[in-house]
């Protein structure tokens, strides 16, 4: 999952960078309001951290500019201004959540999950595909309720196809999603990565949930229970 | 001082205005009335003198002693003086004040009263006076005293008139002046009223101005007024505009204190969490005590934003749309828990008061009801005449009887299974009381917690 962190207070963005990071999140992380709106519109993000106090463009306007350019990516906002009057102007400006400051780190992972999850449209914090569960928030994938141990990049793969049930999402997409932007994006590497997964959802061969379509990426096949 | 105030504030520009031009218009038309009153009289005196000295000569013209002393008057061209009791009489009188004649018209008058009109008199001499008859009443005469050659003897010529016609004319006079006066007073005292009134539009347009402003039905006073108020309406406009702006822009500063206190309590918070060499212990110290700093930073920061001392600034705030946003805001906030929300509001529910307040208050109580619902949460406001009754329940797990008075008190929170500022609460009754209302806690027929709120109407 890549997202976008906006927030001016440098030391604020380098814990947050890291707590997400390490919870296996891609982060681009800027420390003013139009580096945000320039990354935003550049790049495909799954969600952004916003902070409404922020220099050149403020907080809410970026989340408006956002929203105008069609991005449909959650926003969660973090704002120091506890005020009811922020909050929902930077809700109704198309924020999707938000977090008051001082806040505790796990609270902005619990949201930024929920985020994610509602956003492709799962109400619970598992995603259920027939005997398959992924647990969102615990990491975990039971298969017939047999819990099967995956590496963080097999994860994040799997994660990010069940998110997107039914849609062809290609590998280039997939990169962009899951790395850093340096890494070197050889796709033989999600191959890979996509084989093995195949082999631990359906060891059989029986219910076949991810479908290669031939020049164009992979498909999740189940529909969600 | 005090006593100052009183009388300085016991009488309205108006009533001033009225008394002043009333003791004016009393005293104006008071005198006018003695001094035409006495112009007329002395008129009346001239010219009553002036006719008994023309009769005076009359009879002098034609009298002709006879030579026995007494004189023979032929008819005179005056009437009155041959019919008798006719108000108008002609005496002649010799040297020792014995009459030598009389008019017909005096043959019924006493004898006794005329002594008194036969004083000594020089010869050539006219002399006016007035004398009290049995017969006729007040009597005006005029005596003239002549020397007689052919008998060497002086005599004196009177002529007297009843004063009745004379006072009739003069009663007449005075009515007619009253009448005239009065119908005047009443004339310039409506006059005076409308002029009042017509030079007072403006103050009270002033006044009504300022009302609509307090009651927040207007933005700042009209341009049109005359030109003395001109000054006065301007100051006022640059005034409550400055105030507004003052307003606006202490909230902001608030608002940057804030973010710049709680930016650093969160780079404190995050420094700890992820510290790995700090024992658990002293990691939940350190969190406790900047969840307290944070608190306080809050709730006072809340409190200092609220506006409480000028509400006659503040604007109507239509109660709907802000419920509306605010309902927006907190089904995207809890969409998983899919909340069933009922609203009824009226639609022309208006809160008089800040705008920021009435999110403020909706905010934290229907954020509570979110957040301890099961399912359901009802909102239902009501403005009548008097009051605004804003209604919030869910069907949680209610507040138990004997919690209720310490939910209310600040900050308290009933249970500790959310975690939270605990401050919402807090602020909302801060606000609460702040606009005069109440809050209450009850049981709702949804089977939770009811938090009734009630604000005075403005």
């Amino acid at each position: 999952m890549r997202l976008l962190l906006v927030e001016d207070e440098d030391l604020l963005r380098a814990q947050l960078v890291k707590a997400l990071e390490d919870n296996d999140y891609i982060v681009d992380s800027v420390q003013d309001g139009e580096l945000g709106l320039f990354q935003a519109n550049e790049f495909a993000y799954d969600a952004a951290i916003i902070d409404l106090g922020l220099p050149k463009i403020n907080g809410i306007d970026l989340i408006k500019a956002i929203r105008a350019e069609g991005k449909v990516f959650p926003i969660l906002i973090l704002t120091a201004r506890d005020k009811w009057t922020d909050k929902v102007e930077g809700l109704d400006a198309g924020a999707d959540d938000y977090v008051v400051k001082p806040f505790q780190i796990e609270e902005i992972k619990a949201r930024l999950n929920a985020l994610l999850r509602r956003a492709a449209g799962f109400a619970k914090p598992s995603l259920d595909f027939a005997h398959l569960s992924l647990d969102t928030s615990a990491k975990k994938l039971m298969v017939s309720d047999n819990q099967v141990e995956l590496t963080a990049y097999e994860y994040k793969v799997l994660e990010y196809l069940m998110l997107h049930p039914g849609q062809v999402v290609s590998k280039m997409e997939l990169t962009e999603h899951l790395y850093e932007q340096d890494y070197d994006r050889d796709s033989n590497v999600l191959e890979v990565f996509v084989r093995r997964l195949r082999q631990k959802l359906d060891p059989e061969e029986s219910l076949k949930p991810i479908d290669t379509v031939r020049g164009q990426g992979y498909r999740f096949n189940v529909p969600p229970n | 001082m005090s006593h100052q105030t009183n009388s300085q504030t016991k009488y309205s520009l108006q009533h001033r205005l009225v008394l002043a031009f009333g003791i004016l218009l009393i005293l104006f038309l008071g005198l006018t009335g003695l001094v035409l009153n006495q112009a007329f009289q002395e008129s009346i005196a001239a010219s009553v003198e002036e006719r008994l000295q023309l009769q005076v000569y009359a009879v002098l013209g034609v009298a002709e002693p006879d030579t026995d002393m007494r004189f023979f008057v032929p008819d005179l061209e005056e009437a009155r003086f041959s019919q008798i009791d006719s108000g108008l009489y002609a005496f002649i009188f010799n040297q020792q004040a014995n009459e030598v004649w009389r008019s017909p018209s005096a043959v019924n008058m006493n004898p006794m009263d005329l002594n008194m009109a036969g004083p000594d008199i020089t010869p050539g001499q006219m002399i006016y006076g007035s004398a009290q008859t049995e017969e006729q009443g007040p009597m005006s005469f005029a005596s003239y005293g002549t020397y007689w050659s052919g008998l060497d003897q002086e005599f004196s010529f009177v002529v007297m008139e009843s004063v009745a016609p004379t006072d009739a004319e003069i009663n007449e006079f005075q009515s007619n002046l009253r009448l005239w006066l009065g119908g005047l007073a009443i004339f310039l005292s409506l006059a005076q009223f409308a002029l009042l009134r017509w030079s007072m539009t403006p103050l009270k347009r002033l006044a009504q101005d300022l009302a609509e402003i307090e009651a927040g039905n207007k933005e700042q006073l009209g341009e049109d007024y005359p030109s003395e108020l001109h000054n006065l309406s301007n100051n006022m406009n640059m005034l409550i505009q400055s105030e507004r702006q003052r307003q606006t822009k202490y909230r902001t500063t608030l608002g940057d204190l804030a973010h710049s206190l709680k930016t650093p309590l969160a780079v404190i918070s995050g420094v700890v969490q992820q510290d790995r060499k700090l024992d658990k212990k002293d990691m939940v110290d350190v969190s406790e005590q900047v969840d307290r700093m944070n608190q306080i930073v809050s709730y006072q920061l809340n409190r200092a934003t609220k506006t409480s001392q000028s509400k006659m600034l503040a604007s109507p705030v239509l109660i709907n749309p802000v419920v509306e946003k605010i309902c927006g805001a907190l089904n995207k906030v809890y969409l998983d828990k899919k909340v069933h929300l009922e609203v009824s509001v009226s639609e022309k529910a208006t809160f008089y008061g800040e705008a920021s307040d009435l999110t403020e208050l909706l905010g934290n109580l229907m954020d509570n009801a979110y957040k301890y619902c099961q399912q359901q949460v009802h909102i239902r406001i009501q403005d009548s005449d008097k009051s605004l009754q804003i209604e919030i329940d869910d069907d949680g797990l209610g507040i138990a009887e004997q919690d209720r008075h310490w939910v209310l008190e600040r900050g308290a929170r009933a249970d500790s299974r959310e975690s939270g500022q605990g401050i919402g609460l807090a602020v909302a009754l801060d606000i609460i009381s702040s606009y005069g209302g109440e809050l209450k806690v009850e049981s709702s027929a949804l089977g939770g917690a009811s938090f009734l709120v009630t604000l005075k109407a403005a």
